[in-house]
This record gives structure tokens, C-alpha cells and sequence, in this order.
């Protein structure tokens, strides 16, 4: 049946062309950019009414004695008196209120737990660029992690390949609920992202195999040349569609899924998501984007930043950090605690805190408790309403979903944590956690605590 | 004489730093003295000479008086499973001398120990006075002798070597976890047999030589002494553990433990002490389907002596946060601090971790609740010194946060 239509559609298309009277057209070739979309549909959404918390917004701001409305699956309303009378109301007072928790950086899902060799499905070691490779089809949605981290007021992660090739691979930005498949967490309407790898990872995977690259130059070279074969891609298909709007009969490229991937970066589609931790490696990787008109996107574990926060801000970069992980490489030996408070005191920056991990994925809010403090001990001036930003608005804006989430602004996604007290405590905790004004994590309700189908009946 | 200038004044300074003459008193504050006299508020110590020689006596008398009003006093922390002064940079090979290539239950990794490395200052900055650093390898059974040390920095920091004997039991990834626990097994047997042979005079005259190093170590293990630190995590393998214990009288304590509670009345009725990692809450094995931040707590509830410990040596100064996470999952505060403290002096024989007088003064004094994150470290005292808390990493901070208009590497904090 299915053959059938097609061939029906084939020879209408001829049909037409032929009473055009120019050489007859093939079918048009189109390269279907979203084959595996999301199936996610919201748990059930709630009318809640959080009463008298402290809210902090996303937005840099702290309301006290505040009221945050939940409806239809958004955010309906944030500040004073709010009322609604068939909402679920509940009591805010001593609470905290935030935006859903963002990370950038996991691999959830692709490195699980339990970490057995059947399950290492993050890196793709077998050529310097896999660009064809993305990350969503390594996501195990059953990996007990994303349970752990919803507990830790998780709304949204990006999962990402890891870092032994030059360009890794597609990321993808998952709803942190629980489904049999990845489609069914796949964030709608995120943008995708490309994993690239700077430094020492990279360069030790192959240059311990004896091929390119083995140095940090061979490792710009990789790049630049993907990117010069990423261009050529790119123009003769632009090609073969300006030809073929002007009617003409042009042959198709020859589709290639690792051009098709660095294609979408040049047309602005795709972002890139750089682990890069030095000062001078950064700014390299910022003037490769200049060099292929692309934007360089995030750098991740940006361990330098504070050495060219300016530039940073300047290019309208974000940097996604570690409070402390250091010395476990050359290239994260100049570690300073302080560095996200650095990066974020230049207009226009971004600075965020991320995990690429599966036990501090749990607690970032303690993560960047540990960067606002330190900071301030050192000078700055961070408070809560600033330093939330790190794991939420700011996050939001790497992987280009500002629009949708990462604050309470009206209108936006209802994804939202209650915390029993300060965030920015080693005593806090998530006390419920709504995705889509749908409550997915209640501490005191364990019909809302999820389990994967690993851990039913092993424990 | 240009070479020979410079290292007298080194030298000077360094014996200016170690005099030890004045008796300082802390005074006003709030002791958790993790021992027996429980939390004491308004109270002061006194200590002179690297000990503690009062405890809230009526008269203060001192060379030297801090007032820790709105502070918190405790013991200083004592880090344990550590690579302190054995790894650097973990990628760089030159700076990894935690392991041996022929691991062996006599291997004492403490002949490589760098006092001077970058990663104790910093460690510092968490409170941290002492650790037991131990070798680090999965690859064989035995992989060597833990030692102790100050976390002062300097050239006569090691305390003790050969503290604790070091073995991985559990799944492996070459044999099966059977065999590990039959070396072990093994070892003991023989050993005995060969004591038990001398004792009864069967020895061959022939064949009596000196004892090995392994033997001596063997027969420390079967003395009850000397604590063999295994590591294990499933429930299986801690009982056959436990069984050791009881079998041979060796001072098992369980590194890892993540299955623990699974057996936690066994371990508390057999006295084995377990060495948790707070943090390592998921399945990240077959052996540790029941990894929970509960588990510290659950442990403490059922009477066995824990300890927390956070092997990532870099970020170490991050034990007490764990010790927080512990609270917040039912640990009780004052068992968390011992976990940290007096739980570690006395599975490894230390003469610390405890304000009580006659026992070292390493000694902390916190801005507030040692757990929050919100909390510093306003004055640390190790041996009786006090010891900066100043690290590499603030000067790299100064030097990029500086207002000087010139180049950062000519800033030099």
C-alpha cells in the first residue's frame, strides 16, 4: 500500500514537470532534520498554589513571602497575594522556591549506573570526529542516576558524548521523567548540541594509537579541517536547493551524516558544547568560530575562565563550571574556587555551574553554595538571587531554552522546586519538584518517588 | 657562599616555626570534643607543647589567648584512604607513586611521600589535620601499607608508616572474587601454622631464619593490631569478612561498605568498623545495589563504629560537606564528627581526634556549624602549631583579580 502511494506521488511529480516544458525534476531531496522526535507528554499537570515562600527567580531577583501559581502545565503567576480558589495550596512559609534545576553537563543514561562494561556508551574512541554519532541513541532511560538527580530538583539535563574525540557527537536535552524511552524524555523543541573536545583527552586517545592527533596542534588541524569539509557540504547543498527552486534539475549531494550534523552548527541550528579548560585553548577555539562563521557556544569544565573572563563576556560565550575538581589533569591544575564568580562580575556573561557527574548531578544547588561562599570570603558579593542563576536561567541560555524555562516568569514551563529551606545549605533539600506543573518528586510522598526497573525487586 | 646564604635562612625559619614554647588557651567558645564530655558551650582549652593539657579549667592561664566567642572548636579532621604527597596530577606519571607494580602486602608507599605537594594546603581549607594515606590500586589483592601523617607541610610530617595493611576484596575484573579472599585466607593459615609450630617447638632448626617482612606483617594481622583495611561492598563478601575477623582475630575494618546495611547487625555485633563514602549513593556495581545517603546514618543506628572518608584526595577539604549530606540523611551531628575524628584515632591508633587532655592538639576553630557550607575555617592548629590555610590556588585567584594595571605574570601575590 505504502509502495504504492509512493509511486503514485513519483509519477504525478513527472507529470507536472513534464507539462513545464524544462527537463523534468526529480522528487525533491529533503533530509529529515528531526527522525527521532519526542514523544514527552507532561504527568499530570496540577493547579498548585505555593503561599508566603522566598522565591528566588532565575531572573537575579528575591521575592520573600511570595506566591508562585502553577496552572495548565505553566506558570501562571509569581509575586504577592495570589489567589485562586481551585488551586492545591501549599504552604510556603520557611521554604524555598526555584526555578527547576538545569545541568548542562551529564551523561546520564549513556555512562550508567551500574558502570559495567555492557554500558559504556558514551565515547565513541574510534575516529576523531564522529559528528554522525549522537548521544540519544546511548541513552539507557532506566539508568537509576536520573531518579537520584530528580531527587536533587533536576528538571532538565543535557546528555552529552564524551570527550575523546575531537567533535564527539550530538547532545540532547532530556526531561528528567521517567519513560521506557529516550524519546519520551527528549526535551520538545531544544536545540541539539555538538560535543567538541579541546586539550588532553582527545590527543592521549590517538596519539597513544600512533594517528592524528597526537599534539594540541593536530588537534586545531582536526578541527579546521572538518570544518573546511563541514562548508563545502553546506554550499552544495545550498547549491543543489537554489537550483532546484530555479527549476532546474540538479543532482543531490551525496548525503553525509557527519556533515549533516557540522552543517546544522553553520546554520545557526546547532550549539556547540566545548570541553575546554584552558585560557589559551578557549580563546583559540573562539577565533575557529570566527574562521567557519559559527558560534562557539559553551565551553564545559572552563577551569581557566577567570584567566580571559572578558573575552568571554566579549564573544557572548558561556562558561560551565566546577566549584573545585582540579589536578587530576595538567590542564585542570589551575583551579581556583572562585572562578565562576569571576566570570560572572563582566557584563554580558555567562556563567554557569555544571556536574559531569552522576553523585554531584544530585547537588548542584550545593555546588554553586560552595562558589558563592568562597567567593565572598575572597571580595565579590554573590547572593542567592545571583547564584541561582548558575544552575538555571544561565543554564537555560547555553542549551537555548531561555524561552521556555529556567525562571519563574509567567508563562513559562512549570518547573519548578520547593526546597525545605535555603538551597545554598549542605541541609537542603527538594521537597517536591513539578516538571510542566506536574509534580514528579515528592520527599514525604512515596507515590512520587520513582524507581527504575534496574532497581525493582533488587532491593 | 651565594648557594649556602639562602638555605641557612630556610633552615632558620624553619626551626623559628617549630619552637614550641608558648601555652596558648582558646577561650569562650562552643567545644564538640568528640569524646566523652559531649559538646561544652562557653568553654575553653589550653595546650602547650603539641598536647592538650586542660580542658575548661577555672583559672586561664597562657602566653597566648584567643577568644572563640560564636565559634565552634573541634578536633581537627582526619582524612583517611588518601593519596596525600603520592599523586600530584593523576595524568601525570612522573607524580603517581601510589601503587606498585609488584604490590605486595609489605609495600610502603610512605618512601615516596612529598610533604611539599600543592594538594595539603588546600586540603586545609576543610579542616583537615591528619590522614592516613594509603596506596591505591585495584589490581591485586594486597596493595600495600597505609602511614600517617600531619597536614602541616612539613619534612618530618610522617608520624607513622605501616599503619594499616591495605587489600581490595569484591568483584574483579580478572579472577574471581573467590580467590582474593582465599589469599587471604591462605596467608593467615600459613602463618599461624608457622607460629603455632614454633610454639610447640616443631620448627625446623634447619630451616628457622629470620622472619620476612610478610610474616612479621601476618603475624601483626593475627595479633589483633595492626588493621587490614578491606575493601568490599557486597553483602556476601563483608560476612565472609566478618568470618576472617572472627576465625583468625584480625582487625578487620570495611572500606567502601556500600552494602553494609545489608549485614549491619553482623558487622556491629563482630565490632567491625566501616569506612563510608556519604556521596556514593547509586548502583554503581552489581556489588552495590543498596548504595544509599542513608547508609551512614542506618550504620550509626545499628551501633557500628563509622567512619567517613572521600578518597578523592584533590577535593578532600569537601569531608565535612559530606558529613553535612550525612546529617541531612539521619546521621546524628555528633556522630558525624567522630566519623571524622575520634572513629579514626582509634581504629588507627592515633593519639587525636579527640579535645580531651593528653591528646595532640590539632585543633580547628570553625566560623560556625563545621558541616555548612556557609562555614571557614577561622584558626587551625596541628601538633600545637597553628598552620596557614593559604593555598596556591588563592594566589592564582589575587593575581587575576588584581586592579594592577600591568600584565598578570608580573602580579605576583
Amino acid at each position: 500500500m505504502r509502495k504504492f502511494a509512493l509511486s503514485v506521488t513519483v509519477v504525478s511529480l513527472a507529470v507536472l514537470s513534464g507539462c513545464s516544458g524544462n527537463e523534468a525534476q526529480d522528487p525533491h531531496v529533503t533530509i529529515n532534520k528531526n527522525p527521532y522526535p519526542s514523544t514527552y507528554k507532561s504527568m499530570e499537570q496540577l493547579t498548585v498554589l505555593i503561599k508566603g515562600a522566598t522565591v528566588l527567580t532565575g531572573t537575579g531577583k528575591i521575592l520573600s513571602d511570595a506566591d508562585v501559581l502553577l496552572e495548565n502545565g505553566v506558570i501562571k503567576a509569581v509575586g504577592s497575594n495570589i489567589e485562586n480558589g481551585s488551586a492545591q495550596v501549599i504552604d510556603g512559609k520557611g521554604k524555598f522556591v526555584t526555578p527547576g534545576i538545569i545541568d548542562v553537563h551529564s551523561h546520564l543514561g549513556a555512562y550508567p549506573s551500574p558502570s559495567v562494561e555492557s554500558h559504556q556508551d558514551g565515547n565513541e574512541m574510534t575516529n576523531p570526529v564522529t559528528a554522525e554519532v549522537w548521544v540519544e541513541h546511548s541513552v539507557w532511560p532506566q539508568d537509576p542516576g536520573f531518579e537520584a538527580a530528580r531527587a536533587g530538583g533536576i528538571t532538565t539535563l543535557q546528555i552529552l558524548p564524551g570527550s575523546g574525540n575531537l567533535i564527539g557527537g550530538r547532545g540532547v536535552t532530556l526531561k528528567n521523567i521517567p519513560s521506557p524511552t529516550m524519546q519520551g524524555m527528549k526535551f520538545p523543541d531544544a536545540p541539539y548540541g555538538l560535543k567538541m573536545a579541546c586539550g588532553e583527552n582527545p590527543k592521549r586517545v590517538y596519539g597513544s594509537r600512533k594517528v592524528t592527533p597526537s599534539t594540541r596542534m593536530g588537534n586545531m588541524a582536526g578541527y579546521r579541517n572538518a570544518w573546511i569539509e563541514a562548508t563545502e557540504y553546506k554550499r552544495a547543498w545550498e547549491k543543489y536547493e537554489r537550483d532546484y527552486a530555479a527549476g532546474k534539475n540538479p543532482q543531490a549531494p551525496e548525503r553525509n551524516l557527519t556533515y549533516d550534523t557540522l552543517r546544522g552548527v553553520l546554520d545557526g541550528e546547532i550549539r556547540i558544547h566545548n570541553h575546554c579548560y584552558k585560557a589559551e585553548e578557549m580563546a583559540m577555539m573562539m577565533d575557529l568560530g570566527k574562521e567557519f562563521n559559527y558560534h562557539p557556544g559553551t565551553f564545559h569544565h572552563a577551569v581557566e575562565a577567570y584567566k580571559i573572563a572578558g573575552d568571554l563576556a566579549d564573544n557572548g560565550v558561556c562558561a560551565a563550571m566546577w566549584p573545585e575538581w582540579w589536578g587530576f589533569k595538567m590542564e585542570a591544575f589551575d583551579m581556583i574556587q572562585e572562578n565562576a564568580a569571576v566570570v560572572d562580575s563582566y557584563q554580558n556573561s555567562c556563567a554557569i555551574v555544571h556536574s559531569d557527574s552522576d553523585t554531584t548531578i544530585q547537588r548542584l544547588n550545593q555546588e554553586a553554595a560552595k562558589i558563592m561562599y568562597r567567593s565572598n570570603e575572597a571580595g565579590f558579593k554573590i547572593d542567592e538571587a545571583k547564584a541561582i542563576t548558575w544552575i538555571t536561567l544561565n543554564a537555560a541560555k547555553s542549551l537555548g531554552i531561555d524561552d521556555k524555562t529556567g525562571s519563574l516568569e509567567a508563562g513559562k514551563q512549570g518547573d519548578v522546586v520547593i526546597w525545605n529551606q535555603s538551597p545554598f545549605s549542605v541541609y537542603a533539600k527538594a521537597e517536591q519538584v513539578f516538571i510542566d506543573g506536574a509534580k514528579v518528586f515528592d520527599i514525604n510522598d512515596d507515590a512520587y518517588q520513582a524507581k527504575s526497573d534496574f532497581l525493582l525487586g533488587q532491593d | 657562599m651565594k648557594l649556602l646564604k639562602p638555605s641557612l635562612i630556610a633552615l632558620s625559619l624553619l626551626t623559628s616555626c617549630t619552637v614550641l614554647a608558648d601555652k596558648v588557651a582558646i577561650t569562650n567558645t562552643t567545644i564538640y570534643t568528640a569524646g566523652d564530655n559531649g559538646v561544652l558551650t562557653n568553654a575553653s582549652v589550653i595546650f602547650e607543647d603539641g598536647k592538650i593539657i586542660q580542658l575548661n579549667p577555672s583559672v586561664i592561664n597562657a602566653d597566648v589567648v584567643i577568644d572563640g566567642t560564636d565559634k565552634i572548636l573541634t578536633p581537627g579532621l582526619i582524612s583517611t584512604m588518601n593519596q596525600f604527597g603520592l599523586v600530584e596530577v593523576g595524568a601525570v606519571s612522573t607524580t603517581r607513586d601510589a601503587s606498585a607494580k609488584k604490590a605486595s602486602i609489605v609495600f610502603d608507599p610512605s618512601y615516596a611521600y612529598n610533604p611539599e605537594t600543592s594538594l595539603i594546603p588546600f586540603a586545609r581549607k576543610g579542616g583537615i589535620t591528619r590522614s592516613l594515606v594509603a596506596p591505591s590500586s585495584r589490581e591485586s589483592v594486597f596493595t600495600g601499607q597505609a602511614f600517617t601523617i600531619f597536614m602541616n607541610s612539613e619534612f618530618d610530617s610522617v608520624i607513622d608508616t605501616n599503619t594499616a595493611v591495605i587489600a581490595n576484596f569484591g568483584g574483579a575484573r580478572k579472577d574471581s572474587r573467590a580467590s582474593s579472599l582465599l589469599e587471604l585466607i591462605d596467608k593467615l593459615e600459613g602463618q599461624q601454622k608457622k607460629l603455632n609450630d614454633e610454639i610447640l617447638g616443631k620448627a625446623d632448626d634447619k630451616k628457622s631464619k629470620k622472619a620476612s617482612d610478610e610474616e612479621l606483617t601476618l603475624t601483626a594481622l593475627l595479633d589483633g593490631v595492626k588493621p587490614l583495611v578491606a575493601s568490599a561492598s557486597r553483602s556476601s563478601d563483608l560476612l565472609h569478612l566478618i568470618k576472617v575477623k572472627e576465625e583468625f582475630g584480625v582487625n578487620v575494618v570495611i572500606s567502601g561498605g556500600e552494602d553494609a546495611v545489608r549485614v549491619k547487625e553482623q558487622l556491629a555485633a563482630a565490632g567491625v568498623p566501616v569506612m563510608i563514602k556519604v556521596v556514593a549513593n547509586l548502583p554503581g556495581s552489581f556489588d552495590s545495589l543498596h548504595a544509599s545517603l542513608t547508609t551512614a546514618g542506618e550504620l550509626e543506628k545499628a551501633g557500628v563504629k563509622v567512619i567517613l572518608y572521600s578518597p578523592d584526595s584533590h577535593m578532600a577539604k569537601n569531608l565535612r560537606l559530606d558529613a553535612g549530606n550525612a546529617i541531612s540523611y539521619g546521621m546524628s551531628p555528633v556522630g558525624a564528627l567522630k566519623a571524622m575524628t575520634s572513629n579514626v584515632a582509634e581504629v588507627f591508633n592515633m593519639n587525636a581526634g579527640e579535645i580531651a587532655v593528653g591528646r595532640s592538639a590539632d585543633l580547628v576553630l570553625w566560623s560556625a556549624d563545621p558541616f555548612e557550607v556557609s562555614t571557614k575555617v577561622d584558626t587551625l592548629w596541628i601538633n600545637g602549631e597553628q598552620v596557614s590555610t593559604e593555598s596556591r590556588q588563592d594566589k592564582l585567584r589575587d593575581r587575576y583579580i588584581s586592579k594592577e594595571n600591568k600584565p598578570r605574570g608580573y602580579i605576583k601575590p
